[in-house]
């Protein structure tokens, strides 16, 4: 997929349409937390455009309902100058219990259930990667009724037939019969288009593509066979509005959203030019002696 | 009473083989110079428990200091994968058990609650249950269906560092409090670094995320930058060239002793000095606006 060739004739990026698009699936009064740029300004734009009610963090524990915007890591300064509310680790996992939590995860792995990893790229115990540990996924994934994932590198080594590791749970007889009702996966936005979990058997489904993929560019990149319907049936994923455009781009100032984006590539300069210019532009923010 | 000690006293009482749990959360108040002293005590066979690990997990792997660690996730997070705990995984020369999060909170509450263990649905329809059999499954004696039940971890010794304490061992946190209360309460012995000593009067008056009790410290010691190069809200943010450094010293082992010679065997004053000195920590870490009104914006 040529990516940059297809999208430059559009006012907007590939990583606005898809940020747009994560942020129209957030609604309600519930918690959001983000550990990443792009989980960041999805939930900053449902908030301005999408979902009004919706209660802010700045970092994974502190910081609701400041005024927000995404840093390396000065997140719980955001939370500190502004008297944000700390919530703790027992107050987060509360709202998990409970299902007032959302957060956008970017998985290694996901496969054609809705199971996720991100502990081992082969067998857990002899890795030919180790990554980084279930972290809180299970938590999310046996409490939450709407489970949100995203992809920046739509290829067959992400979109996988089966997971290496499941990290979080899909759906399987396994959830069935152990969780019942209790939450499931229920989307995916990749850099390719956006998928939910309404296939045979709770598999995964293609729900719409982004402008210039048609439907065998999904399936060259896919490691599995994904339901499709008809190909007429298959709308394009909504454009966003100049407004959310605009509010995306001066939401990010540091531009990590495109760090993110070119992780493992160019991230090297944008990391070291976005951490020069992060105290400066939030100097009201900023680390401080008492 | 007074409970305050250096760090080299700290460490010494910490013997071969102890499991110890580690506060923070990932690159945030990691206590880094608890960590640096515990690697220059030689120690050896430590089982870690942390939630969410970072750099105090990979460095005290990189000296081989540790048999086995228990946690949630190890990572640098925007920073990359954490290179010796990677490489202990995939050549299995390190002992690992893969828990949760909430399960690792679960497992330190058990024990501060003095029960057997405690039910969730957490982890069920997972792979962290098939690879990690230290979990159980219970039957609900209410009828409902099965849960998982998580034994107790229980720490010989727990590492936190805080923002401010006392001489009595009370700490205050003012950042993200992560899980270091549980993790000051369930262990045998807690020891407490912080930025500033302050008098308890004093301490009093701090708007705080959470305490840490003086009633489960064991001892205190004073390291400003102690949490470097983690970040420290509100005092000082992560240092990029430090953890780039470190980064830059894991590829090979020629390198990595170069960097435990000069970066892991001196003081904390020296290793301070290595960092450029004070002068130069604040001028990166902290802001010359510290305090002052705001120049821009």
């Amino acid at each position: 997929m040529k990516r940059g060739a297809d999208m430059t004739e559009l006012t907007y990026g590939l990583d606005e349409l898809m940020i747009d698009a994560m942020a129209r699936e957030l609604s309600g009064e519930v918690l959001v937390s983000s550990v990443t740029a792009f989980g960041a300004l999805a939930g900053l734009v449902a908030k301005a455009f999408y979902a009004p009610d919706l209660a802010l963090l700045s970092s994974p524990e502190s910081g609701m309902d400041v005024d927000i915007t995404p840093t390396l890591s000065l997140g719980q300064f955001f939370a500190f100058a502004q008297s944000g509310v700390a919530i703790g680790m027992e107050e987060a996992f509360d709202a998990i219990f409970l299902d007032r939590f959302r957060i956008w995860i970017n998985p290694a792995q996901i496969d054609q259930w809705g199971n996720v990893n991100i502990s081992a790229i082969g067998p857990w115990d002899h890795p030919k990667v180790a990554l980084v540990g279930s972290r809180g996924i299970p938590e999310d994934t046996s409490h939450l009724s709407k489970l949100c994932y995203y992809v920046l590198d739509h290829t067959r080594r992400s979109l996988v037939a089966s997971v290496d590791f499941r990290s979080g749970a899909g759906n399987s007889n396994e959830r069935r019969q152990t969780l019942g009702q209790i939450g499931s996966p229920s989307v995916l936005v990749s850099n390719l288009g956006t998928f939910d979990f309404k296939g045979p058997q709770g598999s995964m489904r293609l729900r719409s593509l982004h402008p210039g993929v048609d439907v065998t560019n999904i399936i060259e990149a896919t490691g599995f066979t994904p339901a499709i319907n008809p190909d007429d049936a298959i709308p394009t994923t909504p454009a966003p509005s100049a407004e959310v455009v605009a509010f995306i781009r001066n939401h990010d100032p540091l531009n990590l959203r495109h760090m993110e984006m070119n992780k493992g590539n160019a991230s090297g300069s944008l990391l070291e030019q976005a951490y020069a210019r992060e105290l400066d532009l939030f100097p009201s923010t900023a680390p401080r002696g008492l | 009473m007074n409970k305050l000690l250096s760090l080299e006293e700290m460490a010494s009482q910490i013997q071969n083989g102890s499991t110890v749990a580690i506060g923070g959360s990932s690159i945030s108040r990691k206590p880094m110079a608890m960590v640096r002293a515990l690697a220059r005590s030689g120690v050896r066979d430590l089982r870690l428990i942390v939630d969410v690990g970072g750099p105090e997990v990979d460095l005290l792997i990189g000296v081989g200091a540790v048999r086995e660690v228990i946690y949630a996730f190890v990572g640098f997070e925007f920073l990359g994968l954490a290179p010796h705990f990677r490489q202990a995984r995939q050549v299995q020369s390190v002992a690992f058990q893969e828990w949760t999060e909430y399960t690792i909170m679960a497992g330190l509450e058990a024990t501060i609650k003095r029960i057997p263990f405690m039910p969730t649905h957490t982890g069920l329809a997972t792979d962290v249950l098939r690879v990690n059999r230290s979990f159980g499954r219970i039957s609900d004696p209410f009828g409902g269906p099965d849960v998982v039940a998580v034994p107790p971890l229980a720490p010989d010794y727990a590492l936190i560092h805080v923002n401010y304490a006392d001489a009595q061992g009370h700490g205050v946190i003012l950042g993200d409090s992560h899980v270091d209360a549980l993790c000051a309460k369930a262990a045998k012995t807690t020891f407490m670094s912080c930025e500033h000593v302050l008098s308890s009067k004093d301490l009093r008056t701090m708007k705080a995320t959470a305490q840490i009790l003086r009633i489960y410290t064991k001892g205190v010691v004073e390291v400003p930058w102690g949490a470097h190069p983690t970040i420290m809200a509100p005092e000082y943010r992560l240092d990029l060239e430090a953890f780039n450094t470190y980064l830059q010293h894991c590829v090979d082992a020629n390198r990595w002793d170069q960097y435990v010679r000069e970066v892991v065997l001196p003081s904390h004053a020296d290793y301070l000095a290595g960092q450029g000195g004070v002068a130069s920590l604040t001028a990166r870490l902290k802001p010359p606006s510290s305090g002052g009104p705001s120049t821009q914006q």
